[in-house]
């Protein structure tokens, strides 16, 4: 669970206390951008494929209420039961009945960030029941009774050193063996025996089909699908906007999913789910919790087109030199930003404002989200709902007075050209702009408006 | 009104307007003169391999070739189908080999879907995947796969591409996180 009350600039600058560390998770999110970049070049059809992508997520959400229930239907004729699930408690009373009235004591769990949203570890272990997440960077951070700082890498804001040192305490690897292949086998090994011994295994979701009352769930290291394979319980938790018609657009979203997300061609299972395992039973709970809100709202619902791929984050120059954990919303970054403020505008006000609005987040999205637009508007409510700190509210104040009145403006421009450089030190290390790496800026000597009027003079 | 038809009613009363649904098929896709030559390119970034079977060799030698000492071995291609296994059987199997219905020259994935679902925890348990496809089902794109699979029929199915792997530890790859090691696919 995050922090009540995080602010972003204040843990942003936490965070970045540690200059070496921070410049690392850039560069390493950076990569991945650019992997994704790679892999989009090599299809020529790439904004074709994106641009269908969105047209048929907005085209879902204009009948998501149609499609909801023909997905229900199949998914019942193959045998598969399905709940409803109207917010984040009931989603966890249902799957916690499922378990209980199966005597469930432990349960494997993949990767779901809407699990994540509906705080169901903490819910399910009060009640008695071991919660294993299996995911390796999900493994990782629960372990550290952390959240996770990013939706596809988890533990991205972690160096091996840590995680070796995470391992030799509850798993017994050797002290400072750092080498990532034997982390990673070593957890291979315990969560195995996990495998193995869970009553029960609960996956995230995708896509949904509503034409075959299926889900897909999409990993590179194969736990969703031991998790469901072996227990003879699996419960499928989704969001009500994961839906897609057809079978055939899976053949579109398939496409953009890995390669925006780590840029890879595809993950190495992409597992379609329509029934249990023979012997066994499957249910899928399907949840509401404030999306339908944000359905309603015409600034907003293009969000719920969001595939959960995190190319917004690793694109995003506010996200990769701040980290996921300065963000108060369990989803951080551009994505987060807008269904965060959306959820809660008083809790999340300040995400909304960790952003450039340098556009780059809309540029990769792969469904095609106005992700910079609505942070823009997300700002705006978050002004109107008095959750900025006074310093904030009151330089907007001031802004919005000067951008109205330029003359004032110029004036007060060409003060500061002529203040600023002859200000001594002390004053100036004072502002938000004098922190290591941010300093002021040097004044110009004239305004744009002055060069822009001497060139026009000049041309003529 | 139970929580499902409040829901439904909510989404109903907001759903906003849409526009209508694509052809996906209107445009036009990759594709690749050499789809075998794409495929076994991809797969060795993805932590696998891939060989065309060539006159007169079989299955078998191939695999006894590239692994000599090979273990426990589970031939899903010879085995019609299961006694009474349960889906922990196989977690000490060290080669499993299954048929793949296509492959995919764009991600080197194979479709995986067997009748006797029994087997399902088979292709994540074994150490080695072998996967074995007839040459002649190799498409182009994801969306010409989902063209030729029924996907209902065996209640579970799976594209895999190339070996379990990870990049959570500071985004190195490691080959092998929860599922086979290492993946062959052989074009028969």
């Amino acid at each position: 669970m995050k922090p009540e009350n995080l602010y972003h600039p204040d843990a942003a600058r936490e965070f970045l206390a540690d200059g070496a560390r921070a410049r690392w998770h850039d560069q390493a999110i950076w990569f991945v951008r650019q992997k994704r970049d790679a892999q989009a070049q090599q299809l020529p059809e790439w904004e074709e494929l994106r641009k269908l992508a969105e047209q048929i997520k907005a085209h879902t959400l204009s009948r998501l209420d149609e499609y909801l229930v023909q997905f229900e239907e199949n998914a019942r004729h193959n045998g598969v039961t399905v709940h409803f699930a109207a917010d984040a408690a009931e989603h966890n009373r249902i799957v916690h009945q499922l378990l209980a009235a199966r005597q469930v004591k432990k349960l494997v769990k993949s990767k779901s960030m809407l699990t994540e949203e509906c705080g169901l570890n903490p819910y399910l272990e009060e009640r008695g029941i071991e919660v294993i997440d299996t995911d390796l960077g999900e493994r990782i951070v629960q372990l550290r009774h952390e959240p996770p700082s990013h939706i596809v890498m988890p533990a991205i804001h972690l160096k091996k050193e840590q995680i070796s040192e995470l391992f030799h305490a509850e798993l017994g690897t050797e002290a400072g063996n750092n080498d990532p292949t034997y982390l990673t086998h070593a957890a291979r090994a315990n969560l195995r025996q996990h495998f193995l011994t869970a009553d029960a295994g609960l996956t995230g979701v995708n896509f949904a089909v509503a034409e075959t009352g299926g889900v897909v769930v999409c990993t590179n290291e194969g736990n969703a699908d031991l998790g469901t394979a072996l227990p003879p319980l699996h419960i499928a938790s989704m969001g009500i906007e994961k839906i897609i018609p057809r079978l055939e657009h899976l053949g579109v979203f398939t496409r953009l999913l890995a390669r925006s997300a780590i840029g890879s061609p595809v993950t190495t299972y992409t597992s379609h789910f329509h029934r249990a395992r023979p012997g066994g039973e499957m249910h899928i709970v399907v949840v509401d919790n404030g999306r339908s809100d944000i359905l309603g709202n015409p600034d907003f619902y293009a969000s719920l087109r969001c595939i959960r791929c995190g190319a917004c984050m690793n694109t995003c120059p506010v996200y990769r030199r701040s980290s996921g954990h300065s963000y108060s919303y369990i989803i951080p970054g551009p994505i987060g930003s807008t269904l965060g403020p959306s959820r809660d505008i008083r809790k999340h006000g300040s995400m909304a404002f960790a952003c450039t609005t340098c556009g780059s987040c809309s540029n990769v999205c792969p469904v095609k989200i106005n992700l910079h637009e609505q942070l823009i508007l997300q700002r705006k409510r978050a002004f109107d709902a008095g959750t900025l700190k006074p310093a904030k509210k009151m330089g907007l104040l001031a802004m919005r007075f000067l951008t109205r009145h330029p003359a004032l403006l110029d004036t007060a421009g060409k003060a500061m050209r002529k203040v600023v450089p002859i200000l001594p030190a002390f004053v100036k290390d004072g502002t938000a702009w004098s922190r290591p790496g941010r300093e002021l800026p040097e004044m110009p000597e004239h305004s744009f408006k002055e060069l822009y009027r001497r060139r026009q003079e000049d041309k003529q | 009104m139970s929580s499902r038809d409040a829901m439904l009613a909510k989404i109903r009363r907001n759903r906003p307007e849409g526009p209508a649904l694509p052809d996906i098929h209107a445009v036009p896709f990759v594709t690749f003169d050499d789809k075998f030559a794409a495929f076994a390119g991809l797969i060795r970034n993805l932590g696998g391999e891939a060989v065309m079977l060539a006159e007169g060799q079989t299955v078998a030698e191939v695999v006894a070739r590239r692994w000599p000492n090979p273990g426990r071995v589970v031939d899903l291609t010879l085995m019609q189908h299961a006694e009474a296994f349960t889906p922990h059987d196989w977690q000490d199997v060290d080669i499993a080999i299954v048929p793949g219905d296509l492959a995919v020259a764009e991600n080197a994935a194979v479709w995986i879907s067997h009748p006797d679902n029994i087997f399902r925890s088979l292709y994540f348990l074994t150490e080695k995947l072998v996967m074995v496809v007839p040459r002649d089902k190799l498409v182009d794109t994801m969306r010409d796969a989902y063209g030729q699979i029924a996907i209902r029929e065996h209640g579970f199915g799976a594209f895999i591409a190339g070996s379990s792997r990870t990049a959570d530890i500071e985004q190195s790859l490691v080959m092998g996180a929860h599922g086979a090691m290492a993946a062959l696919v052989i074009f028969c």
